[in-house]
C-alpha cells in the first residue's frame, strides 16, 4: 500500500515512522529540506521536496499509484490545495486532510462531497476536546480509550501502593477483586518499557497498568486501583485559545462551573461574547496571586492550553502545588512526555498525537472502526468488525494464530460486551477491540482485512 | 555504538559469502578439476565463522542504525568479505601466499581487477569463475544485494546504503529502500544474462562467456585468458564489450527509467551526456593520436582499438585489447586522466565519478563568474534543480582527499622501492578500481612483483576507491572511536 504525506512536521513524521515501521510504501512531501533530512535519515520512506499543494511534487511523490493521501501540514490552506490537487490528479486516492480552523466546520460535508473530495477532515482540536473530556471523567486515567461507542473503555493508571492490586500475581487477582468482576490486564508499562503480562507476573506499585473494562464496571475497577470516583463540578482552563475556546463551551453545556483565563484582552472580549456562564477571566495564568484570587483550591479540575507548553507545564505545577485537585497538561513536544511522567504530571494530551491516532484509524485497512495508540505509541488498540471471511471468525480464540504481543481484549456482540477468555468465538460481525503491540500490528491488520478485497 | 549489531550484521554478510560459494563449486564439479577442495573447505571455515559470529553475537532487530554504525558495517563487512574470499584462492595452494590471495580477492570484490596472477590459463575453472563472481557480487554492492533479498536489514537499511553507495546525489527509486536495492540489481541481473546470450552468439563457450558477462557489469575487468580480452581477437567481442561497459558506467536508475519505457531519460540526464561526450572526445583524440603517429595503419583498426581502451579505461571496467604503453605519450597521459575521471555516479564504475567532476568545473566557472560579477546570486546547478551548499562542499572535499590519498599513497609506494611510474600507475588504477596500471604493472604485466606491504597499501586503496573514501578513511579518524 503506497502512502503520500504532505507535511513532515511533528504529525506527519510520526504517522510516516508508524507506517513506515509497519512496511508501507511512504513518500514524504515538505517544502523544507531540513524537515525531510530528519525524515529520511532515520525512516525508510522516499522524500520529495517541494510545497504539498503542486502538481510536480504530487506527481514526483506517485500520487497516481497512491491509495491514500494524508495532508497534514501546519497550514490548512496547503492541506487543502493538496487535497484538491490531488483530487485532480488522481481522482481515486483516498484523502485525509487535517484541518483546524472552526470557520471551516461548517463546510466539511460540503468537502466531501463537493470538489476536493476530502475523505476524511480531521481536526485535532475537537479531538483533543474529546481526549480531554474522556481523562475528565475517569478518574486517574493517564489514557483513555473508548471503543463500541463508549461501552468499552479502554484506560491506563498508574498502580499506588495502597491499591489492593498492588504486589499480588496475576493469577490471583480474580480471587482479589471477587468472581463476578472480569478485569483484563492488557499490558503494563514500567519503566518506559510495555509489557504484555502473564499470569504469575507481579503488578508493581508505580507501574502504568492498562486494562480493559466495560462502562458499568469502570467505577468498581478503578476503586481496586485506589482512585474513588469524583464528579466535576469546577473548572479552570488556562489559555483561550481554539481548543480552550472549544472546551469551554462543551463544559458550558454540562453546566459545569468553569472559569478561563486569557492574557490577550482582545481574545477575552471574543470568549465573554462567545460564552455565557463561563467566568472569563484576563490575565496571567502563572500568575500565583490571580491564582489564589479564583480558589484554585476548590478547584476539581485545572488545564492548562496556552500554545506554550513550558508556561502549561509550569501552571500546572503551580496548580497542583496550590491544591488543585487534577491537571491536565496540553503538550506538543513528544519528547517532553517521559519527562512528564518523571514530574508526576501524568494526565497529559497532544493535539499531534491526537491527530495522529484519528489519522491511523484511516489508514488501517479492513473494517477498523477506530485505533487509538497509547502515548509513548508502542501499542495500538484497534477496533474493527470480524468479517466473515477473515481468519478470526468461527473458532475458538486459542486456535487462532494470534502474532505474539497481540490480543482480543474485548468482543461486542450485538449490546453485550464479551470479555473473552480462550475458549471463546468470534462471531462474523462482532466488533472486536484488540490490543497490539507494534510489531503486531501490521499482521493484526492482515488478519482482519484478509480476503476482504477479492469478494 | 552497538559493536554487537555491527558484527552480528557483518557475521550475516559473511555467512552468506559461504553459500555464494557453492556457485563455483559447481563449476568445479563440473569440471572435475583441483578446486573443489579448496572450495568446500573455504565453504565450511565461511559459513562456520559467518554463522556463529552471527549467533554469538545475536540481537534483535533495531530500528534504528545511526550513520556511524552504517559506516561501521560496511567497513567491516567488506574487509570481512574480502578475507573470507581469499580462502578458496589460498587453501588450494594456487596463489604463492595469503597476501597475495587477499589481493586478488579484494581486487575481485572491489571490481578492481588488478591481478597477481602470471598465468591466468593454468588456474582451475572453479576458481576462475570464483573470481569472476566476486566481481559480479562486489559490482552492484554486497549490502545492496543483502537488502533486496535479506529482510532483517530492512528499516535501517538506509544508513548501510548511503554507507555503501554514497552518491553525491543519492536516488531511492522507491519509497522503501529494499524495493530500490531489488530493482538496481534485477536490472544488473537482466543485462548480464543478455550478455552471456550475446556473447555465445558470437561464439564464445558459456564458461568463457558468464565470466566475462560477470566481470563487464561490475566494471570489474578479470578475464579467464591470459591476454584479457585481446586473446579472442573478435571485432565482435570488441563491440560487444564495448556496448556493456558503457552501459554499466551509466547510472543505473536511469537505466531503471528506460526500461520502464522512457528511453529519452538518458539524454535528458546532465551527467549522463557528460560521461557520453567524454567518450566520444577522447575516444576522437586518442584514435587520432594513435593513427597520426602511425601506430596503426588504418583509422578503422585505430578506432577499435582506441575506443575499446578509452571505454575501458574510463569506466574503470580495465580489459585490454592492446598493450597501451607502446602507445604515443598523449595517447597514454589520457588514460591516466581516465583514470581519475571514472563512470557515472550511480553505475558500477570507479574513480571520482563524472558527477562530481561536473560539479567542480561549474563550480569553478561559478567562482569566476562572480569574480566578474561580485553581486551575482548563482547557484551550481544540475539539470536545472541547484546542488544545495552541503553537498557541494562534501564534492569538494572528497576530491581533495582523493587527489591527497592518491600523492600520500604513491610516495609510500615509490618508498617501497617501486619506480616512478609503476608507483603512480599502480595506485592510480587501483584507488579508481580500474585495473592494469602504467609501469611494470600495465597491461600485458601483473602485480605479483610489488612487495607484500605494498599490496597491502594497495589493498586498502582498493577499499578507499569502492566504498568512495569516506566509509573507509573514517575508520582512521580518533573522533570515530571516541564514546
Amino acid at each position: 500500500m503506497k502512502i503520500v504525506i504532505v507535511g513532515a512536521g511533528e504529525v506527519g513524521f510520526h504517522i510516516a515512522n508508524r507506517l513506515a515501521y509497519e512496511n508501507k510504501e511512504v513518500v514524504v512531501i515538505d517544502r523544507d529540506p531540513e524537515a525531510l533530512k530528519r525524515v529520511s535519515e532515520s525512516i525508510d520512506v522516499q522524500v520529495v521536496q517541494g510545497s504539498g499543494g503542486s502538481p510536480v511534487a504530487l506527481n514526483e511523490a506517485g500520487i497516481k499509484e497512491a491509495e491514500i493521501l494524508l495532508a497534514v501540514t501546519d497550514s490548512d490552506e496547503t492541506n487543502l490545495v493538496a487535497c484538491l490537487m490531488a483530487d485532480t490528479l488522481s481522482h481515486n486516492t483516498k484523502k485525509l486532510a487535517r484541518i483546524r480552523d472552526a470557520d471551516y466546520d461548517p463546510y466539511h460535508e460540503t468537502f466531501k462531497d463537493g470538489p476536493p473530495h476530502i475523505d476524511t477532515i480531521i481536526n485535532p482540536e475537537i479531538e483533543v476536546v474529546k481526549t480531554i473530556d474522556r481523562l475528565m471523567s475517569v478518574p486517574g486515567a493517564i489514557d483513555v480509550g473508548e471503543f463500541a461507542d463508549g461501552k468499552v473503555k479502554f484506560v491506563g493508571v498508574r498502580l499506588d501502593e495502597k491499591s489492593p492490586l498492588a504486589d499480588i500475581q496475576l493469577i490471583d487477582i480474580p480471587k482479589q477483586i471477587g468472581p463476578d468482576h472480569r478485569l483484563l490486564i492488557a499490558a503494563v508499562l514500567r519503566n518506559e518499557k510495555m509489557i504484555i503480562p502473564r499470569g504469575d507476573d507481579r503488578l508493581h506499585s508505580g507501574d502504568v497498568v492498562y486494562f480493559i473494562s466495560e462502562e458499568k464496571d469502570l467505577a468498581s475497577t478503578l476503586k481496586l486501583f485506589n482512585k474513588p470516583d469524583m464528579t466535576i463540578k469546577n473548572v479552570l482552563i488556562v489559555g483561550g485559545g481554539r481548543v480552550g475556546a472549544r472546551l469551554a463551551a462543551l463544559l458550558e453545556k454540562r453546566s459545569i462551573h468553569t472559569k478561563i483565563i486569557e492574557k490577550s484582552g482582545e481574545r477575552c472580549k471574543e470568549l465573554a461574547d462567545h460564552l455565557n456562564s463561563v467566568v472569563v477571566l484576563c490575565g496571567d495564568g502563572s500568575d500565583q496571586q490571580l491564582l489564589t484570587e479564583e480558589n484554585i483550591q476548590n478547584m476539581d479540575l485545572v488545564v492548562t492550553l496556552t500554545n506554550d507548553e513550558e508556561t502549561n507545564i509550569l501552571t500546572s505545577l503551580l496548580a497542583r502545588r496550590l491544591g488543585a485537585k487534577k491537571v491536565i497538561t496540553k503538550i506538543s513536544k513528544f519528547s517532553y512526555f517521559p519527562l512528564m511522567l518523571a514530574i508526576g504530571m501524568e494526565q497529559v494530551v497532544n493535539t499531534r498525537l491526537s491527530a495522529i491516532n484519528s489519522i491511523l484509524q484511516h489508514v488501517r485497512r479492513g473494517k477498523v472502526i477506530s485505533a487509538i495508540s497509547l502515548k509513548d505509541e508502542q501499542a495500538e488498540v484497534i477496533e474493527a468488525v470480524a468479517l466473515e471471511t477473515s481468519e478470526i471468525v468461527e473458532k475458538p480464540l486459542r486456535k487462532i494464530s494470534f502474532p505474539k504481543g497481540a490480543l482480543v481484549a474485548a468482543i461486542l456482540r450485538k449490546d453485550h460486551v464479551i470479555i473473552p477468555s480462550g475458549e471463546t468465538v468470534i462471531l462474523p460481525g462482532d466488533r472486536i477491540v484488540i490490543f497490539a503491540r507494534r510489531e503486531a500490528v501490521a499482521r493484526i491488520e492482515k488478519i482482519l482485512s484478509v480476503k476482504l478485497e477479492y469478494f | 555504538m552497538r559493536w554487537r549489531y555491527v558484527l552480528y550484521v557483518v557475521g550475516i554478510l559473511v555467512l552468506f559469502l559461504g553459500l555464494s560459494m557453492t556457485l563455483p563449486l559447481l563449476v568445479g564439479l563440473i569440471y572435475r578439476d583441483q578446486s573443489v577442495y579448496s572450495l568446500l573447505w573455504s565453504i565450511g571455515i565461511t559459513i562456520g565463522a559467518g554463522g556463529g559470529l552471527a549467533l554469538i553475537c545475536r540481537s534483535e532487530g533495531t530500528e534504528h542504525i545511526s550513520q556511524r554504525e552504517g559506516m561501521a558495517v560496511v567497513a567491516f563487512g567488506w574487509s570481512a568479505i574480502g578475507l573470507f574470499g581469499a580462502l578458496p584462492f589460498y587453501i588450494g595452494g594456487e596463489f604463492p601466499s595469503f597476501t597475495d590471495a587477499f589481493f586478488e580477492s579484494v581486487s575481485g570484490f572491489t571490481t578492481t581487477g588488478s591481478s597477481v596472477l602470471t598465468d591466468i590459463e593454468a588456474v582451475s575453472k572453479g576458481l576462475l569463475f570464483w573470481r569472476s563472481l566476486i566481481q559480479w557480487l562486489g559490482g552492484m554492492g554486497i549490502i545492496v544485494l543483502s537488502l533486496a533479498i535479506l529482510p532483517f536489514l530492512g528499516v535501517g537499511g538506509m544508513q548501510l546504503y548511503k554507507a555503501e553507495v554514497p552518491s553525491p546525489v543519492p536516488d531511492k527509486l522507491k519509497p522503501r529502500i529494499r524495493d530500490t536495492a531489488m530493482i538496481l540489481w534485477k536490472v544488473y541481473a537482466l543485462f548480464s544474462a543478455t550478455q552471456v546470450v550475446l556473447l555465445m552468439f558470437g561464439g564464445m563457450s558459456l564458461f568463457d562467456a558468464l565470466c566475462h558477462a560477470f566481470t563487464t557489469m561490475p566494471t570489474g575487468g578479470f578475464s579467464t585468458q591470459n591476454a584479457s580480452v585481446a586473446q579472442f581477437d573478435s571485432l565482435y567481442f570488441d563491440i560487444i564489450i564495448i556496448i556493456f561497459m558503457l552501459l554499466a558506467g551509466i547510472n543505473f536508475s536511469l537505466h531503471y527509467q528506460m526500461l520502464r519505457g522512457r528511453p529519452l531519460t538518458l539524454w535528458r540526464d546532465s551527467e549522463c551526456r557528460f560521461f557520453l561526450a567524454g567518450v566520444l572526445v577522447l575516444t576522437v583524440a586518442v584514435t587520432a593520436d594513435t593513427w597520426l603517429w602511425g601506430i596503426y595503419e588504418s583509422i578503422w583498426t585505430a578506432l577499435r582499438y582506441g575506443s575499446f581502451q578509452v571505454i575501458s579505461i574510463l569506466t574503470t571496467t580495465g580489459y585490454a585489447t592492446y598493450d597501451y604503453e607502446q602507445w604515443p605519450a598523449m595517447s597514454q597521459i589520457i588514460l591516466l586522466l581516465c583514470m581519475f575521471l571514472g563512470a557515472s555516479a550511480g553505475s558500477t564504475g570507479g574513480g571520482m565519478k563524472c558527477l562530481r567532476i561536473m560539479l567542480c568545473i561549474k563550480y569553478c566557472y561559478k567562482e569566476l563568474f562572480s569574480l566578474i560579477h561580485p553581486h551575482a546570486v548563482t547557484h551550481v546547478k544540475i539539470g536545472g534543480k541547484s546542488v544545495p551548499e552541503d553537498v557541494m562542499r562534501s564534492v569538494l572535499g572528497f576530491l581533495a582527499l582523493y587527489m591527497l590519498l592518491f600523492a600520500a599513497c604513491s610516495v609510500i609506494l615509490a618508498g617501497m622501492g617501486v619506480d616512478f611510474l609503476t608507483a603512480f600507475g599502480a595506485v592510480a588504477a587501483t584507488i579508481g578500481n580500474i585495473g592494469p596500471g602504467f609501469g611494470t604493472v600495465g597491461p600485458v604485466e601483473n602485480f605479483a612483483h610489488i612487495p607484500a606491504t605494498g599490496k597491502w597499501l594497495l589493498i586498502w586503496c582498493m577499499l578507499l576507491g569502492r566504498l568512495e573514501i569516506y566509509t573507509v578513511i573514517i575508520l582512521l579518524v580518533p573522533e570515530f572511536w571516541r564514546k
